[in-house]
């Protein structure tokens, strides 16, 4: 054990190294003497005491209040609730309420200019069908073969050298929205080729029809029409409406 | 249903029960705050170290152990380390802290009615107090503003034996004061 004058350096730094506050040099050699002598151990922890101390003899004083609530903004459950949410202004919401309005717009015109397309379309279609009937009656060769059916009446005007007829039919019946007309040309040998898809238009007591065919007029033999499904059929599978012979 | 005490809360505080945490905010942050506004002279600075203290309590409690002693001694020994890192952060000079304000309760000296605790922690403040000045100032700088014995003698202009000899006094007689418990 060191005696009382070998003790008296080290024991005087003690206090000093427990408020650690003692420079470095002097700490090593302190902490050396230290792992052998267990009275300066004794002293060492009677100050940690005092230090220790030290730390709660400040009177209290209360933070303010505000700081409790920005420390649980740091806490994980805060942080995941503020992620995910977004708040919207009222100049946000506004100008996406413009942005939704502008566009059903947009889409409303685009539907109304599409249906005024079409109308235009069918509307032509029909001016030109009615031109070439027109046409067709003023010409010596057209025959004029009538519609022998109960409930429908009309004419097809038929030229067979130019391939041209034109279908004028009374009194047909509006069909469903899944349903339309189908004309048919006829050979001699029975086989049917599709000459027009059409559906009567429901202003007008007629319908006027062109009849097409890649082949001359002459090489068929009748002209049917039946009830189809929308869109049409390749061959016919539905009701027959009328026939013309050539 | 009695409350949980210190080490059961720091237990659930490391296994990230926030309510847990509140409750030791609640319970220390009176005694936290005092230490920095103490060591940091600036009510500001102060308040953003008892922040940075409570999260690291936050993100280190998992290291907490009971061989390190009451969990408010660790606590403020952390705060301690935040306060003067921020201290030597801000290049301050070391000042005698004027911030202590204390209430006349804590002025008081504890009788019979006082918990042994608290009575033991201001018992130690009234004896720091009753230093004469040379002595409290040692104290005040090497505790508080994390001075060397070296640094005390430069910023006091007063010879490196005497700081140590006024330090080595003012230590021995907290020890009468205060004593051994």
């Amino acid at each position: 054990m060191p005696s009382d004058s070998e003790h008296r350096p080290f024991i005087e730094n003690i206090s000093a190294y427990a408020l650690g506050t003692l420079d470095a040099e002097e700490s090593s050699v302190l902490e050396a003497h230290l792992q052998t002598c267990a009275s300066c151990r004794d002293e060492l922890a009677a100050y940690r005491q005092i230090s220790g101390g030290l730390l709660m003899a400040i009177p209290p004083k209360a933070p303010p209040e505000s700081l409790r609530q920005r420390l649980r903004q740091h806490l994980p459950s805060a942080q995941k609730s503020n992620h995910p949410r977004r708040t919207w202004s009222f100049n946000q919401l506004a100008l996406g309420f413009a942005v939704v309005v502008l566009l059903a717009l947009n889409l409303f015109s685009l539907f109304q200019m599409q249906s005024y397309q079409y109308q235009q379309a069918k509307l032509t279609r029909e001016i030109q069908t009615s031109q070439i009937a027109l046409a067709m009656l003023a010409y010596p060769g057209t025959q004029s073969l009538a519609i022998n059916a109960p409930s429908v009446s009309g004419a097809l005007l038929l030229d067979k050298d130019r391939s041209i007829a034109v279908l004028i039919v009374w009194n047909l019946p509006q069909l469903k929205n899944s349903q339309t007309y189908q004309a048919w040309l006829v050979n001699p040998q029975g086989e049917r080729t599709s000459a027009a898809i059409f559906d009567p238009d429901p202003d007008l007591p007629f319908t006027s029809v062109s009849i097409t065919s890649t082949s001359e007029l002459s090489v068929f033999s009748s002209l049917g029409v039946t009830v189809e499904p929308a869109g049409g059929s390749k061959q016919p599978t539905g009701q027959r409406i009328f026939r013309i012979d050539f | 249903m009695a409350e949980p005490d210190d080490k059961e809360l720091i237990q659930q505080v490391a296994g990230g029960n926030e309510r847990a945490f509140l409750a030791l905010y609640d319970r220390y942050a009176a005694q936290v705050h005092a230490l920095t506004l103490h060591i940091l002279s600036d009510p500001m600075l102060a308040e953003e170290a008892t922040q940075d203290t409570f999260l690291k309590l936050w993100s280190r409690a998992r290291l907490y152990s009971a061989e390190r002693g009451p969990v408010l001694v660790w606590l403020l020994t952390i705060t301690r380390r935040t306060a003067l890192d921020r201290l030597r952060l801000e290049a301050r000079r070391p000042t005698l802290s004027t911030a202590d304000d204390p209430d006349d309760f804590w002025r008081v000296i504890p009788d019979s009615k006082t918990t042994s605790e608290e009575s033991r922690w201001r018992t130690l403040y009234l004896a720091v107090q009753s230093l004469t000045p040379d002595y409290r100032q040692v104290i005040e700088l090497a505790y508080y503003q994390g001075l060397s014995q070296s640094e005390i003698a430069e910023e006091l202009g007063w010879p490196l034996g005497t700081v140590k000899t006024r330090m080595r006094s003012a230590m021995e007689q907290l020890r009468r004061v205060w004593g051994n418990p």
